[in-house]
C-alpha cells in the first residue's frame, strides 16, 4: 500500500515523558523514504487538530501510558491513526528507538 | 433477567448448598449462620441500593454487550467516568456496611481478564476472549456474584511454582481432557467466597518457562464438585454467638475470608481463559492488583467515613468535642481519608483505554493510592481511639448491663454526657472497637495492609514506573549539569552589589 502523502501529529502536553516525543517527530519528519512527513504539530485539546483534517495520517504522540494525545486510548479506532503512548505503539509495548519505525511500517499497512 | 432483590440474592446463596467448614464442623444453614450472616448482609447491600432509585446513577451501568442496566460490580469500564463512579460506589457501600462488602474482588478479575485475554489472542492465536465475553454475559445478565480468586497459599516463597516439593499449593492444572482441565490446590484469604455464585481463579504471581500448569485462569460455580470453604476466623467472632448485639459493635454487617480448596475440580474449557501462556500471568497479576489497589480508594474511606464519625460521636458522648485537639485530630482524620479518595479518583480520571476496548486505571496511581492506604487507616483508626478513650476495651459485657443487680452500677459509672443514655454510649465505642480492633478490623486494618498485594508489592511497582530518569533530566537541566562553567564571570556577591 502507498504510504500516506501527509502526517499529522498531535501531541499531549509532555508532563511526565517517558520518551522524547520531539526525537520521534523528528525521525518521522526526516524520513523520506516513507513520504510521510508531519505536516504539522498540535496539542490534544486544540480545536484544530493542526492539520489532522487535511491530513491522511495522524500520529497522536503521548509521553507516557496516559495516553492525553488521543483523549486516554491506547489504540484507535479510525484507520490512519497511530497511536504512541510512552514505549506503547497501539497499546503494544515497543522499545522508543523503534517506535519511529513502527510507526512507519504501521502507516505502510 | 432482572436486577435481583436483595432477598433473591440471599435465598439464590442459600440455594447454593456450599461446602463450608467453620471451627471443625460443616456448616448447612450458613446463611443463617450468625458468624456468617453479616457478611452476606454486605454483599445483599450491592442488591438492594441498586434496586434504589437515589443510589442508581453510581450501583447501575449500561451493558456494553446487551444494552442492557445492569449491577455496575458485573460491568465492563468503558470509560474514565465508569472508572470514577466505581470509587464512588465502593465508597457508598462502605458508608452503608462499615465493612468490606467483598464484590469488589470479583469485578475488578473481570475487567482484568478482558484485557488480557483479548491481548493473548492476539497475540497466540487462541480464543479465550471470545468464551470469556460469553461468560462476562452470563454474569451480566443473572446479575451474580463473582469472587475473584488470585492468592495461592505458595508455600517456599523462594522456589517457583513447578519447583514447589508440593505442588498443591499453588492452584494448577493435574490433566488435560478433550473437554476440559482438572485442577487442584487452594486459594488462600478468599474475600466473600462463601457468598458468591461464582469463582473466577486467576494465576497469583508472573510466571516463566516450567510454570505452564499454573498458569491458569477459569472461572467455575461456587458450588462445583470439589471445592470446599474453610472459614477465616476473625478477632472477636464469637461475640455473634451470645444472642445480643450491643458487643459485636456492628452487629448487622462485617467481612468474610475463607480457604478456598480445589480438590480435583473439572472446568469444560469454555470456562477456561489461560491456560499454560506463562508470559500472561505477570500482566494478569498486575492489572488486577492496580483495579484492586484503586478499589480501596474508595472503600476503605467509606469505611473511614463511619469511623471519623464514631470517633466523633464519641467525643459528643464524652463532652469534649469542642476541645480544640480533639476537633483538630477530626481533621487530620479526614485530611487522611480524603487524601485516599483523591488518589482513587485521580487513578480513575487518568485511566486509558485499552486495545481490547475496556478502561483501565493508571497504574502508578493506583499502586500510590494503595500505599497509603497501607498506612492511613492505621493513623485513622490510631486517633479513633485516641478521641474514644480507653473505655472502649475495658467496658464490662452487655450480660454485666442487662444484669438486675450488676446492670444498674454498669449504668450509673459508664454515664457520659447528661442527655446520653449509657447504652447508646456503649454501642458507638463498641463500634470504635469493632472498626479497630474487631471483627471489621480484618477489612480495614490488614486488608489494608496485605489486601491487593502487600506494600512492598506497591513499591516495586512505583519504582518501575515513577519515570525517574526524566526527574534525574529536569534537575540537570535546572542545576545546569553538564554545561560549561563560566568561572571568569564570578563576583564576590560584595562586588556584584557595589556594580
Amino acid at each position: 500500500m502507498k504510504p500516506p502523502a501527509s502526517l499529522s501529529v498531535v501531541y499531549c502536553g509532555g508532563c511526565n515523558p517517558q520518551i522524547d516525543r520531539g526525537a520521534v517527530a523528528a525521525e518521522l519528519a526526516g524520513d523520506k523514504a516513507s513520504g510521510a512527513a508531519p505536516a504539522g504539530g498540535a496539542t490534544a485539546g486544540d480545536g484544530d487538530a493542526g492539520g489532522a483534517a487535511e491530513a491522511s495520517a495522524t500520529v497522536y504522540l503521548s509521553g507516557c501510558a496516559r495516553a492525553c494525545a488521543s483523549g486516554h486510548r491506547l489504540t484507535s479506532d479510525e484507520p490512519g491513526e497511530v497511536v504512541v503512548a510512552g514505549e506503547l505503539v497501539d497499546g503494544r509495548t515497543t522499545p522508543a528507538h523503534d517506535i519511529a519505525a513502527t510507526i512507519r511500517q504501521k502507516l505502510k499497512e | 433477567m432482572p436486577l435481583r432483590t436483595r432477598e433473591e440474592f440471599i435465598q439464590s446463596i442459600a440455594d447454593l448448598d456450599l461446602q463450608i467448614y467453620m471451627f471443625g464442623e460443616k456448616i448447612d444453614d450458613y446463611v443463617d449462620h450468625p458468624v456468617i450472616r453479616p457478611s452476606l448482609n454486605c454483599i445483599a447491600m450491592t442488591y438492594e441500593l441498586a434496586q434504589q432509585p437515589e443510589y442508581q446513577d453510581i450501583m447501575l451501568a449500561t451493558s456494553h454487550l446487551t444494552g442492557n442496566k445492569i449491577n455496575r460490580f458485573t460491568h465492563i469500564h468503558q470509560s474514565t467516568e465508569d472508572l470514577i463512579k466505581k470509587v464512588k460506589m465502593l465508597r457508598l457501600l462502605g458508608q452503608k456496611t462499615g465493612s468490606c462488602f467483598q464484590r469488589c474482588v470479583g469485578m475488578d478479575a473481570l475487567n482484568a481478564l478482558w484485557s488480557v485475554t483479548y491481548e493473548c489472542d492476539e497475540a497466540k492465536g487462541t480464543d479465550y476472549h471470545e468464551r470469556f465475553t460469553r461468560y462476562v454475559q452470563y454474569l451480566q445478565e443473572n446479575d451474580l456474584v463473582a469472587d475473584g480468586a488470585m492468592t495461592d497459599p505458595k508455600g517456599d516463597r523462594s522456589l517457583p511454582p513447578h519447583q514447589q516439593p508440593d505442588p498443591d499449593v499453588y492452584v494448577h492444572v493435574v490433566e488435560r481432557r478433550d473437554d476440559g482441565i482438572v485442577v487442584r490446590g487452594a486459594k488462600a484469604h478468599q474475600t466473600g467466597a462463601c457468598n458468591s455464585h461464582e469463582v473466577v481463579v486467576m494465576p497469583t504471581i508472573a510466571m516463566r518457562e516450567g510454570d505452564e500448569d499454573f498458569a491458569v485462569s477459569f472461572a467455575c460455580p461456587a458450588n462445583a464438585d470439589g471445592i470446599y470453604y474453610i472459614y477465616g476466623r476473625q478477632s472477636c467472632d464469637t461475640r455473634k454467638l451470645e444472642g445480643n448485639d450491643l458487643d459485636i459493635g456492628n452487629a448487622n454487617y462485617g467481612g468474610q475470608e475463607a480457604l478456598m480448596v480445589f480438590d480435583d475440580v473439572f472446568i469444560p474449557w469454555e470456562h477456561v481463559f489461560l491456560c499454560g501462556e506463562v508470559e500472561f500471568a505477570s500482566p494478569l497479576v498486575e492489572r488486577f492488583a492496580g483495579y484492586h489497589r484503586s478499589s480501596y480508594g474508595g472503600c476503605k474511606v467509606g469505611v473511614g467515613d463511619v469511623l471519623i464519625g464514631a470517633a466523633s460521636v464519641a467525643a459528643e458522648m464524652n463532652g469534649v468535642a469542642k476541645a480544640s485537639h480533639i476537633k483538630d485530630k477530626v481533621v487530620e482524620m479526614t485530611h487522611l481519608n480524603e487524601t485516599m479518595f483523591a488518589c482513587g479518583i485521580a487513578c480513575s480520571a487518568e485511566g486509558v483505554r485499552m486495545p481490547a476496548g475496556n478502561y483501565q486505571i493508571d497504574l502508578l496511581l493506583a499502586n500510590i493510592t494503595k500505599q497509603n492506604v497501607t498506612r492511613f487507616p492505621y493513623e485513622i483508626a490510631r486517633l479513633a481511639e485516641d478521641i474514644a478513650g480507653g473505655l472502649m476495651v475495658t467496658m464490662p459485657s452487655a450480660q454485666d448491663l442487662a444484669d438486675e443487680k450488676i446492670g444498674p452500677i454498669v449504668e450509673k459509672y459508664l454515664t457520659g454526657q447528661c442527655d446520653t443514655p449509657t447504652i447508646d454510649r456503649m454501642r458507638i465505642l463498641r463500634l470504635v472497637e469493632n472498626l479497630t480492633l474487631g471483627t471489621a478490623a480484618v477489612g480495614y486494618r490488614t486488608e489494608s495492609m496485605h489486601g491487593a498485594g502487600s506494600p512492598q508489592a506497591q513499591r516495586i511497582m512505583i519504582a518501575r514506573q515513577s519515570n525517574l530518569d526524566h526527574k534525574k533530566e529536569l534537575a540537570k537541566a535546572l542545576a545546569g549539569v553538564g554545561t560549561p562553567w563560566q568561572k571568569e564571570k564570578l563576583k564576590t556577591p560584595a562586588a556584584s552589589a557595589d556594580a
